[in-house]
């Protein structure tokens, strides 16, 4: 459900934009090695200092162990040569009970002497206590003291070998001079020697522990671990003060000292083992997230400039769309959105002109139609009133005026028919009969027409009414009273016709001529009108390259040539034959 | 734009590296080491066997020497019960201090530099002005080797609530051990355990010596070479049998020895009347709240008093660098400046006495007249093996403590030490 709607949302219109496109894009592509790179140096750097601080902790119990070793040793070496110096039967008169004769005292006295000479600086105390509680030693030791050393009351009776005393305050001193707490190292040797005197006996060798203890509160206010050591009975001989309870997950470094059988652990918590790694994480973690929103923030202002020029230029497209077509996009920067910008104004600038144009060609259209059909419903007027005259000219039997009418109907049959532009060249051609007819009816037969035209190329198209305003311009211009020769040739010339229209008639004067084909209000007279109609006719239809040329010279007569491409009737009737 | 996006990243990458790589710095910096110490400053080194407030005040008469001399620094090194191990130490590698106290001359003077000549050509050391007894100490072969920084003779301290108690007046100079044998047995009261004297369990032999010569005889005969006839003498062996005689009928307690309370700690506590000491527990029986008299050390009848004198003096090794700065050190150390701060000694200069009225105040009156009774040459200056001989007469004085025979075990030790005399 929930990932269906995330899809939903995800694919919903506010996702699919380009923007958050483009923010994802950078977003991951700038995420992957960021994050990937994060990731990797702190695993690095985490796994480096992990193993340098477990190595450093290895060390440094190492070290630990080391002194308390040395510390240790030294005592029993100590206690060894007291040892050894009771058990030789020369000593027979270091009794066990306070020595009064001279020579007991001259032994006391040698005796002591070694145990001031075997001191160093770090020995607090070597005594030898006699059961009876006579002891050896310097004169400081208060033996009815010695209950208040934990580990000595403990220590069985009857022990064998060494015993360890462990750590505790040396506060079993005659008077309260010196220093009541002094923490000291303790080792307590039973002698065994069933035939001596010093059977029974006890030797206790204490050496300053300051030192160590030091060491100890140092490793552990460095590592912030917890120290224990325990005997080998499971005695704890040193404990941190710190309270700690032990868990599985603690970071253990351990060492067993091989003179005691001690075994020395710290234990480090493991969130403060990991501590250092753990700043290291929270670190790249910050710097992570800062960089991601950096990176964000940066791909959100660009992806935004990016979009809304594309968001403005769509806007501006929807405007265009609308009708406004005036609408322009302002030109930012020369990149691809500028280059897109530009052609849309381009582009937009074009379809203005086109509608523009559209707009006016079909206000013409509408014109001309408008015309047409007036045009329309006049030659049925004219038509019906000719025919009208025409019977009338029969019933009264004007043959001439009749004739006249009838060539007439026809000549205006083919100028009023607007339904076709392009008519074959023989219906053209007749039409020019019937307006010759009308022009011979008028001025009697005083004209010749010469006709050359094969009958094959009557059926290729030519402009309507083209020929028949130029014939007017032979007779109202060319002749005077309809009197001259006229050559009409039409020949092929590969793919275009060329059509030759020649009279003897007055011609037309080279400053004339000049003016035909210059379009303008200010002609003046009919003549030439045709000429260029004709002209803009063969152009339009076919082409600017074909049209008339006019060659004439005064008084001799003109001579019209036109030139356009043969072209047959169509099949889909486009022009029609009656 | 792409470029710079690009370039954002190793950027921003780059500094999660470098975070992380400082992050790593964490964990390894500590130990700084430290120099000490300027080029041009000079170390004396002045070892002392003293401690607690003995040692306070030579500090600051070390600090005082500081400031008089800029760029030279005393380094004050409080050997204490191992004054004698370190010393033979220092000596033997040829690294000793450059100062140092010293009383056995016979053992050292051949590691200490003469002071002779340094005494002779210094006019500022004014030598006449002090006591003529203390240079003997530091002579050897006719040639000085320490300078005298403090001394003191021993007298006989009582406790005068305890004599007022018992009705008894105050002991007097010129008394006699008779006399001091009565007062013992009436303070003493086993009851209160309370005792007349406490006599030391393990006593330094060289103590002991003025109550021998005071009963005329000596340890060793006056040219060092004979111990028979002398430290097993009848009044050798007079003279130390009081004392276990006193230990056996009760009016003596024993002090110092095993489960036994210091002398000092029970006179103290007010449990015993009469104490023999030097000047040193003075001040803690002040302390201590006790009403403290001194009197001179009791007379055997018909004999003059013999005292014995204890004296620290100072010399310089003869392996020290810097001998002339050393030099100045111990006169300083033996000017009327610093004497004056060192109220733990007897003052060694006439002139110090007289200005602080010292033998004038009845309870220092005493060690001065002690001092003058004090012409007797203790028995380590006549023979170089005396602490041979000292272990077998420590031993038979201690079994005198213990109930022995003084006449039987001091003919014993003799025996046993003629072979360190041959």
């Amino acid at each position: 459900m929930n990932i269906h709607w995330l899809y939903r949302r995800i694919w919903s219109g506010s996702y699919r934009s380009i923007r958050t496109k483009l923010l994802f894009c950078f977003l991951i592509v700038t995420l992957i090695p960021l994050l990937s790179l994060g990731a990797v140096s702190y695993y690095q750097s985490a796994r480096i200092i992990n193993s340098q601080f477990g190595k450093y902790g290895e060390n440094a119990v190492a070290q630990l162990e080391q002194q308390t070793s040395s510390s240790l040793s030294r005592m029993k070496q100590l206690s060894e040569t007291i040892y050894s110096y009771l058990l030789d039967p020369a000593r027979t008169d270091l009794g066990n009970r306070a020595p009064v004769s001279y020579n007991e005292i001259i032994e006391k006295n040698d005796f002591e002497a070694l145990l001031k000479s075997l001191r160093t600086d770090k020995t607090a105390g070597i005594y030898i206590i006699t059961p009876s509680g006579y002891y050896y030693g310097e004169n400081n030791l208060d033996v009815t003291k010695l209950g208040s050393i934990p580990a000595w009351k403990e220590k069985p009776s009857s022990y064998q070998g060494i015993y360890w005393l462990g750590f505790y305050m040396q506060n079993h001193a005659m008077t309260s001079a010196g220093d009541p707490n002094l923490p000291v190292l303790g080792l307590a040797v039973p002698i065994h020697n069933s035939n001596g005197a010093q059977d029974g006996s006890t030797i206790l060798i204490e050496e300053n522990a300051q030192e160590l203890l030091h060491m100890f509160r140092l490793f552990e206010k460095d590592t912030k671990a917890h120290l224990t050591i325990k005997a080998a009975d499971g005695r704890i001989v040193y404990q941190s003060a710190s309270a700690f309870t032990p868990k599985d997950s603690d970071m253990i470094w351990d060492r067993t000292l091989a003179v005691s059988q001690w075994t020395l652990e710290a234990r480090l918590p493991a969130k403060a083992f990991y501590l250092s790694s753990g700043i290291i994480r929270s670190n790249t973690i910050v710097v992570a997230v800062i960089s991601c929103l950096l990176a964000f923030g940066l791909a959100y202002i660009f992806s935004s400039r990016f979009t809304d020029r594309i968001r403005s230029l769509k806007d501006s497209m929807q405007k265009v769309s609308f009708g406004k077509l005036d609408t322009r996009m302002p030109i930012e920067g020369r990149d691809e959105l500028g280059s897109l910008d530009m052609s849309f104004n381009r582009m937009v600038s074009g379809v203005q002109t086109l509608v523009q144009e559209v707009e006016q060609s079909e206000r013409l259209k509408k014109e001309a139609e408008l015309k047409a059909f007036h045009y329309q419903i006049n030659p049925h007027l004219l038509f019906n009133t000719l025919n009208s005259i025409q019977w009338k000219a029969r019933l009264e039997g004007a043959e001439d005026i009749r004739q006249m009418l009838y060539h007439l109907t026809m000549v205006l049959e083919g100028n009023l028919d607007i339904s076709q532009e392009l008519i074959t060249l023989g219906r053209e051609l007749r039409m020019i009969e019937h307006f010759l007819k009308i022009q011979e009816i008028r001025y009697g037969d005083v004209f010749r027409y010469e006709l050359h035209c094969e009958e094959a190329l009557k059926r290729y198209l030519i402009p309507r009414m083209t020929l028949q305003p130029l014939f007017e311009n032979i007779f109202f211009h060319g002749f005077t009273d309809g009197i001259g020769l006229i050559e009409l040739g039409v020949r092929e010339e590969k793919e275009e016709l060329l059509l030759t229209l020649k009279d003897n008639g007055a011609g037309i004067s080279a400053e004339k001529l000049e003016r035909l084909f210059i379009p303008g209000p200010k002609r003046r007279g009919r003549g030439g009108l045709g000429v260029q109609n004709a002209d803009q006719k063969f152009k339009l239809h076919f082409g600017p390259e074909f049209g008339l040329t006019v060659h004439s010279t005064k008084g001799e007569g003109t001579t019209i040539i036109i030139r356009w491409p043969k072209r047959e009737e169509r099949s889909d009737g486009y022009s029609k034959e009656d | 734009m792409k470029k710079r996006i690009s370039l954002i990243v190793l950027a921003t990458t780059m500094m999660v590296s470098v975070l992380s790589a400082c992050g790593g710095k964490d964990g390894s910096t500590g130990t700084a080491s430290q120099e000490s110490g300027g080029t041009n400053q000079k170390t004396l080194r002045f070892a002392t066997w003293d401690t607690g407030d003995a040692l306070k005040i030579e500090q600051d008469i070390a600090k005082k020497f500081e400031s008089d001399h800029p760029g030279t620094k005393v380094q004050v090194e409080a050997y204490a019960d191992g004054f004698d191990q370190k010393l033979a130490a220092g000596f033997g590698a040829a690294n000793p201090p450059d100062v140092m106290y010293m009383w056995d001359f016979p053992t050292y003077h051949q590691s200490l530099e003469p002071l002779d000549s340094f005494a002779d050509k210094d006019k500022d050391l004014n030598i006449d002005d002090f006591y003529k007894g203390l240079f003997n100490y530091g002579k050897i072969d006719g040639k000085l080797y320490g300078i005298p920084a403090g001394f003191t003779t021993r007298v006989v301290y009582y406790n005068k609530k305890l004599f007022d108690a018992a009705g008894i007046p105050y002991p007097k100079d010129g008394w006699t051990w008779s006399e001091f044998q009565e007062i013992s047995q009436k303070l003493t009261d086993k009851s209160k355990k309370q005792y007349g004297f406490g006599a030391r369990a393990e006593n330094d032999t060289y103590d002991l010596q003025g109550f021998v010569w005071s009963n005329g005889s000596s340890f060793i005969s006056p040219d060092g070479k004979t111990i028979e006839g002398y430290m097993n003498s009848k009044e050798t062996a007079e003279s130390i049998q009081m004392f276990g005689d006193m230990v056996k009928n009760g009016s003596a307690v024993l002090t110092g020895g095993k489960g036994q309370q210091s002398g000092d700690d029970i006179f103290k506590a007010g449990k015993i009347a009469m104490w023999e000491s030097g000047i040193w527990p003075l001040e803690s029986f002040k302390q201590a709240g006790i009403d403290v008299g001194t009197v001179e050390i009791p007379a055997f009848t018909g004999k003059p008093v013999k005292g014995v004198l204890a004296e620290s003096a100072l010399s310089i090794a003869k392996d020290s660098k810097q001998k002339d700065l050393a030099w100045e050190f111990v006169k300083y150390y033996v000017s009327n400046e610093s004497i004056k701060m060192r109220v733990a000694d007897l003052p060694v200069r006439q002139s110090v006495v007289n200005e602080l009225k010292k033998d004038q105040d009845p309870l220092y009156k005493p060690y001065y007249t002690m001092l003058e009774r004090s012409d007797n040459t203790p028995a380590f200056l006549l023979n170089p093996k005396w602490n041979e001989v000292n272990r077998q007469l420590s031993a038979a004085v201690e079994a005198v403590m213990h109930g022995g025979n003084a006449q039987e075990v001091l003919n014993q030790a003799v025996k046993d030490s003629e072979r360190y005399l041959k």
